[in-house]
């Protein structure tokens, strides 16, 4: 378990704060706003970045980070390069980086070679929606050993019992997509979710946060409310786009501030 | 080219009792899901595990096979082509002839039994020739559900009749355009259409592709082919086949013939899409050129670049045009039990032609892959051997494609 990431989130919420994280896919809008981006968010008092390696075929993302995985491909993102940039990143910065994305890549490169160049750049944990437990429960000695946090998905369709599993075996916390579908619905926060995510609190007793389609202050006070914090992908993608390399500091300090007023 | 080799020996001895609990086939197959498709997916194996040995459901099966698929079909001794290669007796299994023209039918209507004792309201699939996409809204009209079916562009442009038979069924028939706009794009979507749909929705995947029970519940419905060609050749020749050839895409209708095989003493050949080359984006030769990996929920073959990213297939067939395979054929060619090979645009294309001019059957194009590897493994074989090729589908819908062809070799001449 990565102590960087377990730190922070102790130290955040026992000072009564939530957690408040951003997705970013490597590579895109393109390689050279990488670094600052991943500067701009610490910056920006970000908590933690989930750091996409893109892939050819994310059957879990909707249209818009299937499209900055695409655009990140054809900019070469691979992920050594990925590795790079957080090794650059860690020269200064403390905030933690957990990388998100498909297993192929991952396998590919070599499970233990992974773990092993992610601890040496400085990457605090990943996730990989489509290692299920089942498949990553003979990969834990490989975590281990690099410090690395593995974390879990749940859905408001996961059963109480492998809830209590998954929560069991996640390290550092539990991620909850905030509807069964795919990243960046548009979709508000439901009653009947929020009703869910309430009770997990009786439930498990690791942080959770909750991501998938967040992309306004009102939804991330109504899911602060019932959970630890929260991560913003697709919204946040939308917005980066736009923005001319040079202007980066300034544009994600206004967008994170836009979305909560916790942190400037 | 070499003939298989009889001799490859593995270790393993019984080939049916795949997949193990976990839908592993040795180290190929498994769940890799997101969290999200889990309770459908076991919802998915307590139903099938159940209804398959449960007599009615049995019953309704096999009634709707008999009547409405016209099963059993015919295992027709292709006489002329036998004589044109002058060597072993060559007969075509004809699910050409199955209710809406192709193999795929068989496992449309199984799922769609299982969705509707599952209390599903809605059917999705993904389709790339078109024919498991018409076979999906054919079962679905029947059964009066809902229909949605995922196709790339490209597809829909090279495959056209079947749109239109797809639309007139009552399905709606979406476009994809995200990545190559084929098979593996329209996979893609249906993905995260179940995903977001996934209380309602059942999705009819159209080959022994995809997470556990996928592989294995799309093999029991195709399974019927290999039993009855079994039963047929027995009673028409006297002994099994010595050889068996079916196409492989996703691998559904190579493993409905050579599952019921597997432990006998049978040589087997799956034939794989060759393209125009053998360079990457030049052909759909998953186990001949590609390496294991994880896609669409499996681990299995799969074209891919170094940093693993999947790599764009290409074939002239549509149906064949998939980057990876069913866990059950990796493991069936790491075992060395059947031997995979390529065949090229060209060869599929002279080898639907001539079983058009000898026998008067137009096959479907991934068919004529089947047929493609005739030339190359009849010289290897004697007058008293038999080979039984999958004529898995027919070729109406590749009307385009052979009049462009007809019309080239017009101008050529
Ligand atoms: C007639 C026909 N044969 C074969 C295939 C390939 O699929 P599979 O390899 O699953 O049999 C298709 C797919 O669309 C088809 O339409």
């Amino acid at each position: 378990m990565s102590q960087r990431l377990r730190e922070h989130i102790q130290r955040t919420l026992a000072g009564g704060d939530k957690l408040f994280s951003v997705y970013i896919t490597a590579g895109f809008p393109e390689k050279a706003a990488t670094l600052p981006i991943l500067q701009a968010l610490d910056a920006a008092g970000v908590d933690f970045v989930e750091l996409g390696i893109p892939f050819s075929d994310p059957i879990a993302d909707g249209p818009t980070i299937q499209a900055a995985s695409t655009r990140a491909i054809e900019n070469g993102t691979t992920l050594p390069w990925i590795l790079e940039q957080v090794a650059q990143f860690r020269r200064h910065s403390q905030m933690p980086i957990i990388l998100m994305g498909y297993l192929n890549p991952v396998l590919q490169y070599g499970m233990e070679r992974f773990c092993r160049d992610c601890q040496q750049a400085g990457v605090d944990g990943v996730i990989l929606p489509d290692l299920p437990f089942e498949e990553a429960h003979a990969l834990m000695p490989f975590f281990h050993a690099a410090d690395l946090d593995n974390i879990y998905l749940i859905a408001p369709n996961t059963p109480p019992a492998r809830i209590r599993l998954l929560a069991e075996h996640t390290t550092a916390f539990l991620y909850c997509t905030a509807y069964t579908g795919v990243t960046g619905a548009n979709r508000a926060a439901e009653q009947q979710t929020t009703q869910f995510f309430a009770a997990l609190r009786e439930m498990v007793d690791v942080p959770y946060i909750i991501g998938f389609g967040i992309h306004s202050a009102e939804q991330v006070h109504r899911y602060n409310a019932v959970a630890d914090g929260v991560v913003v992908g697709s919204a946040f993608i939308r917005f980066i786009q736009q923005q001319p390399l040079a202007s980066i500091p300034d544009a994600v300090r206004t967008f994170v501030k836009g979305l909560t007023q916790r942190k400037h | 080219m070499s003939t298989p080799n009889r001799d490859a020996k593995s270790t393993i001895s019984n080939f049916t009792h795949y997949p193990d609990d976990a839908g592993y086939f040795d180290e190929f197959g498994g769940q890799f899901v997101p969290e999200i498709l889990r309770p459908a997916l076991e919802e998915l194996q307590a139903a099938f595990s159940k209804l398959k040995q449960d007599d009615a459901f049995n019953r309704t099966l096999r009634e709707e096979l008999t009547h409405y698929v016209g099963r059993p079909t015919p295992l027709y001794f292709a006489a002329n082509l036998t004589r044109h290669f002058g060597r072993a007796r060559i007969y075509l299994k004809r699910e050409d002839l199955a209710h809406t023209g192709a193999h795929k039918i068989n496992n449309t209507i199984g799922q769609i039994l299982l969705a509707r004792a599952m209390g599903k309201r809605r059917i999705i699939a993904e389709t790339g020739a078109g024919q498991h996409g018409v076979a999906t809204a054919t079962v679905a009209a029947k059964y009066g559900l809902e229909c949605t079916i995922y196709m790339g562009e490209e597809d829909m442009e090279r495959q056209y009749p079947n749109v239109q038979r797809m639309r007139m069924l009552g399905a709606t028939v979406v476009g994809v355009t995200s990545g190559t706009r084929t098979l593996k794009d329209a996979t893609n979507e249906a993905l995260r259409d179940w995903l977001t749909n996934v209380d309602t929705t059942h999705y009819i995947i159209g080959s022994v592709v995809g997470p556990h029970p996928f592989p294995a519940l799309v093999r029991h419905f195709q399974k019927i082919i290999g039993e009855e060609a079994r039963e047929q050749i027995q009673h028409q020749a006297g002994k099994l086949p010595d050889y068996l050839v079916a196409c492989v895409g996703g691998g559904s209708n190579a493993i409905g013939l050579f599952y019921p095989f597997l432990n006998d003493d049978v040589q087997m050949i799956g034939v794989e899409a060759g393209g125009i080359g053998t360079g990457p984006l030049q052909h759909a030769a998953t186990l001949t050129y590609g390496r294991p990996g994880v896609f669409h929920g499996m681990r299995t073959y799969l074209l891919q670049t170094a940093d693993g990213q999947v790599q764009l297939p290409y074939s002239i067939s549509a149906g064949l045009d998939y980057p990876g395979v069913g866990p059950e054929h990796s493991l069936l060619k790491k075992s060395g039990r059947v031997q995979y090979l390529a065949v090229s645009d060209a060869e599929a294309l002279d080898a639907a032609f001539l079983l058009t001019r000898l026998e008067g059957i137009i096959p479907a194009l991934e068919s004529a892959h089947a047929l493609a590897y005739l030339p190359k493994l009849l010289p290897h074989t004697t007058e008293a051997e038999i080979v039984i090729v999958n004529l898995s589908g027919r070729g109406d819908k590749d009307m385009q494609t052979y009049i462009q062809h007809m019309e080239k070799e017009q101008q050529n001449k």
